[in-house]
Formats: C-alpha cells, sequence, structure tokens
C-alpha cells in the first residue's frame, strides 16, 4: 500500500531552539496515523510543515508524493487542515463559514457539498447560527467540516479533541473512523493517550524527537502486568511480562501457595508505557 | 480577483454581523466633530451686533471650516488606520488567516479583500463626516466643492485602509498595533496642516510632512476652501494619494507572511 506521507531527517529551528529534530515518519493511505505526545513537544510544527505554512530548516517531506513547500498550490486542492484553534468567523454563521473556505477551492456545486458536510457533521440544526454561539466541541466540528468541504484525499487534524466533552469526543472519533472507512488518511495530533487506541498506528513524539512508531496493540505489548497478592496479611508485588503466557505460569505459582487470600492484576495502559518511554529519554 | 471578492464580501458580512463596531466605526466620527462644534462656539462665538453709541470692535476672522475639514479627515483616517489594523491582526491571533492561505487564498486577494470590504465603509464613514460638518458649521460650499471634499475624505480612508493592513503585518497581536499610532498617526496632527499651515513650520518638520498622506488631503482641502480653484490645482496631490494606495498595498503584500 502507498504511503501519503513521507518524511526524512526533517529539522526545524527556530533561532538555536531545535523544535524538530531528525524526524522520520511514514503514514499508510487510508490509515488513522496518530501523532503523541506532550504539549510543545513539537505536534504544531510538524503539522503546520506537512501543510505548507512552515519553511524547514533541512530534510524531505512528500505529502501525496508532493513537496508541500514547493507545490502548495496543487497540494491545497488535496490536503485538509484544522487547527488547534477553532480558527472561525464568529460573526458568521456555520454554513457561512463553510461555504467562505469552500470558495477558496472553486468546488463545483459547493451549495450542495455545503448541505452534505453540515449533514456528516451534524451541523444542520444549527446552520444558520453565529458561530460565536457556539460550545467549544460544536466549533471544533464546524472547523473539521471546513476542513472537509473539498474532499480531500489526506487530512491534518490538530488536537481536534482537546477540551472537547466525552459525547461529542466520542462522536468525533466515529467521524474520523467514517473518513478513514471512505479510504481518507487521517493525521491526528493529541496528547490524549485514550485516543491513542483509536489509531491504526502511532508515533510518540517528545521534545522534537520521534521516539516510536507502531501499532497500539505492539505498543501495549512493550508493558508490563503488575501482579499484587495478599498473603498471611501482607502484600506483595510480582512484575510479568504483558504476554498471556508469562501471566499465566506466575498465576499458576502464586495459585497453588497457601496463605495467599487476595490476587489483583494491574495492566500497564497505554499512557503509562508512553510515560516510561518519554521518561527514560 | 474572485478570491479578493470573496473575502471582500465576507468582510462586509463580517461587519454587519458586528453592529457594536459598526456602530462605532460610524457614529464616533460624527460625535467627535459635534464636539468639535461645541468647542468652536467657545473659541469663535457669533459677532455681537454693535450698540448704539459705541464703536464696534473688529472681531479676529475665524474661519472654522479651515480647522473643521481637516481635523474631519484626520478623525476618518485614524479610524479607518486603526479599525483595520486591528482586525486584521485579530485574523491572525484567531488562525483565520493562516487557514485562509492553507485553504487555498493568496496573500494579494486577502488584502485585496480587505480593501474592497473596506471601501463600503470608507464611503458611508466620508458621507457621514461631510453631511455632519456641513450642516453643523453651515459652510454654503458649493455642490462640486461638497462632492471633491466627499472624494478627498474616502480616498484617504482607503489610503488609511492600506496603511492599516501593512501596519498589521508586523503585528503579533492587538496591543502591536498601538506603538503605531504614535509614530504614524499623531505626527499626522502637526505636520500636515490640521493645526497649523505646515509651510509655517520649521525646514525639517514640513519636510516630515510630506511623508504622511494626510497633508495631500488636507492640500486638497485648503485649496477646495479658495473662492476659484482648477483641477490642475488639484489633481496632482489626488495622484500622490493614489499612489499611496497602491505603494502600500504592494509594501503589505511584501511583508505579509504566508509560510512561517
Amino acid at each position: 500500500m502507498k504511503n501519503s506521507v513521507e518524511i526524512n531527517s526533517l529539522n526545524k529551528s527556530y533561532g538555536k531552539f531545535s523544535v524538530l529534530k531528525n524526524v522520520n515518519l511514514n503514514v499508510r493511505e487510508g490509515s488513522i496515523f496518530g501523532l503523541i505526545g506532550p504539549n510543545g513537544a513539537g505536534k504544531t510544527t510538524l503539522i503546520k510543515a506537512m501543510v505548507g505554512a512552515l519553511k524547514i530548516n533541512s530534510g524531505e517531506i512528500s505529502v501525496l508524493g508532493k513537496n508541500p513547500l514547493k507545490n502548495s498550490w496543487e497540494l491545497r486542492r488535496q490536503v485538509g487542515y484544522m487547527p488547534q484553534t477553532p480558527s472561525l468567523y464568529g460573526d458568521l454563521s456555520a454554513r457561512q463559514n463553510i461555504s467562505f473556505f469552500g470558495k477558496a477551492q472553486n468546488i463545483p456545486g459547493l451549495e450542495k457539498e455545503v448541505e452534505k458536510i453540515l449533514e456528516f457533521t451534524e451541523l444542520t440544526d444549527r446552520a444558520n447560527d453565529p458561530v460565536r454561539n457556539f460550545s467549544g466541541g460544536m466549533q471544533k466540528r464546524v472547523s473539521l467540516a471546513c476542513a472537509l468541504i473539498h474532499s480531500p484525499k489526506i487530512i491534518f487534524l490538530d488536537e481536534p479533541t482537546a477540551a472537547v466533552d466525552p459525547h461529542l469526543k466520542k462522536r468525533s472519533w466515529e467521524l474520523f473512523k467514517k473518513l478513514s472507512g471512505q479510504g481518507i488518511t487521517i493525521f491526528v495530533s493529541t496528547h490524549l493517550m485514550d485516543e491513542a487506541l483509536l489509531c491504526d498506528t502511532i508515533s510518540i513524539l517528545r521534545a522534537g524527537e520521534v521516539l516510536a512508531i507502531d501499532t497500539p496493540q505492539n505498543f501495549l505489548a512493550r508493558g508490563n502486568s503488575k501482579i499484587k497478592y495478599e498473603k498471611e496479611g501482607n502484600i506483595f508485588e510480582l512484575v510479568s511480562g504483558s504476554d498471556p503466557a508469562s501471566l499465566a505460569i506466575q498465576l499458576k505459582k502464586l495459585g497453588l501457595e497457601a496463605g495467599i487470600t487476595k490476587i489483583e492484576i494491574i495492566q500497564d495502559n497505554i499512557e503509562s508505557i508512553v510515560l516510561q518511554m518519554t521518561d527514560k529519554k | 480577483m474572485r478570491h479578493a471578492f470573496i473575502i471582500g464580501a465576507r468582510v462586509i458580512a463580517q461587519l454587519k454581523g458586528d453592529k457594536r463596531f459598526l456602530a462605532l466605526s460610524l457614529i464616533a466620527p460624527l460625535i467627535i466633530i459635534y464636539l468639535l462644534k461645541l468647542l468652536f462656539d467657545v473659541i469663535a462665538p457669533a459677532p455681537v451686533t454693535p450698540v448704539s453709541g459705541f464703536m464696534p470692535i473688529p472681531l479676529p476672522t475665524f474661519s472654522a471650516s479651515k480647522f473643521i475639514l481637516p481635523a474631519s479627515a484626520f478623525i476618518v483616517h485614524f479610524l479607518s488606520f486603526v479599525l483595520c489594523a486591528i482586525l486584521l491582526v485579530q485574523e491572525r491571533t484567531r488562525g483565520t488567516l493562516d487557514r485562509m492561505l492553507i485553504s487555498g487564498f493568496r496573500k494579494i486577494s486577502v488584502i485585496s479583500g480587505y480593501t474592497i470590504g473596506y471601501f463600503g465603509l470608507a464611503t458611508l464613514q466620508a458621507l457621514l463626516v461631510i453631511t455632519e460638518a456641513n450642516y453643523l458649521f453651515d459652510f454654503n460650499f458649493p455642490f462640486k466643492t461638497i462632492f471633491i471634499l466627499f472624494l478627498v475624505i474616502w480616498l484617504l480612508a482607503v489610503v488609511s485602509v492600506m496603511l492599516g493592513i501593512f501596519v498589521s503585518t508586523f503585528a503579533r497581536h492587538e496591543g502591536h498595533v498601538f506603538p503605531f499610532i504614535p509614530l504614524i498617526i499623531l505626527p499626522s496632527v502637526f505636520l500636515t496642516g490640521v493645526i497649523v499651515d505646515p509651510e509655517k513650520l520649521p525646514a525639517l518638520a514640513n519636510l516630515l510632512g510630506y511623508l504622511f498622506p494626510l497633508r495631500y488631503a488636507n492640500n486638497i482641502i485648503v485649496t477646495l476652501q479658495q473662492n476659484t480653484y482648477g483641477f490642475s490645482d488639484l489633481w496632482p496631490d489626488f495622484l500622490i494619494l493614489l499612489g499611496y494606495a497602491g505603494a502600500l498595498l504592494l509594501l503589505a503584500s511584501r511583508t505579509m507572511k504566508e509560510k512561517e
């Protein structure tokens, strides 16, 4: 399968401050790629470099086979970008905002497309309300609709669910999955670890460096399981690998011991695995 | 050019949606001109009818139009500059400027679009200011003079919009606009004929005055107040104002960054 994004040895600095250090990554076409990292890791800078809004110091970026800096005008028709802040006109309605950004792309039958995207993002009922009256989550949905109006082949979402309530977050991810199902590549940045599990591939970015790239399942396999047990009034702890075989061996051993009154298994979650990785660095 | 009109239409829709901003930019100049009327009524009271048996005291002649028209031009210049600069900086801080450029609008379309959007506001401002000044101070100018006055104030407003766009390219947030006010706007008051004839100023100050577009607008306003004037007396200053607008448009398109 083809790659929608290929980045080789990318470096970006502001003066002496290095923001991105030798970044290498590939994003498979039609997949959901998660860029995970704490605030200030360089996620927004990397996304801006990929959408052609940022000059890089060295390295190569290819988006849909094109250089985003040299072919920015060709790429803008195929790339959708949802910034971290909603970046909308508060005095205009949701429909007017979507239509305005759509007009930049000379889309044939724009009005119909706007109606379709309003329906897709479940905004039809409030399409004519000024965006300033919307909640943060609703504004993010309008922002997503603006990024999708020209039917892009790849969409970059910068922290799309930050400060969004759990219900809206769930619905947003249902939308992303739907888009991915249509063959659109989704590149999503987040600092929320629970979202990492919803991606096909994740990359951990810390202080401008990519620490690891893998599937969420493989990341989980890197973690450990702790077995806490109570024996004759005292609490003991055993560390086991996360694979079921080693866990079974440990449990079998404990199960035969007399005097054990309680056993608890604590598995590393994605958050603790990522934290261990970033802390090690 | 199509993109410029799309952005212009959006600016107009946005202005219509922001009633407070619209009211402020249209009503504020009218309030200031009314306050000037109150001030001039104190400085130059109506002539007193001489009492019989006393010799009438000759009062110094005072022409309100000599001050009020340049002051009106200045108010429009100042407000258009500040409001446009702040609105465009807001585009940057809100992220909509980046989004526009990433979506496929070019920076020249953004600048032209803003200018088109403000044409309407500048026209309304110029019309209201001229109508109020003429009504309050009873200038009794012929229609031709009033029309040219409208034209010069309108053109000055357009230049101010361009200046606002240009300055906004140097500002990261709204607060960065304010240092430009003492740098660009306030010297206009002293050096361009709003208060004193710039020709009476020291040579250097007079020379500096030529840097400000208000100087050329005031030159036209002064000429219009003479009993006779011809097109040849006006066009050089009109041409310079147009040149200012063009040069600022070019400068702004050079200084606005598409990529960080």
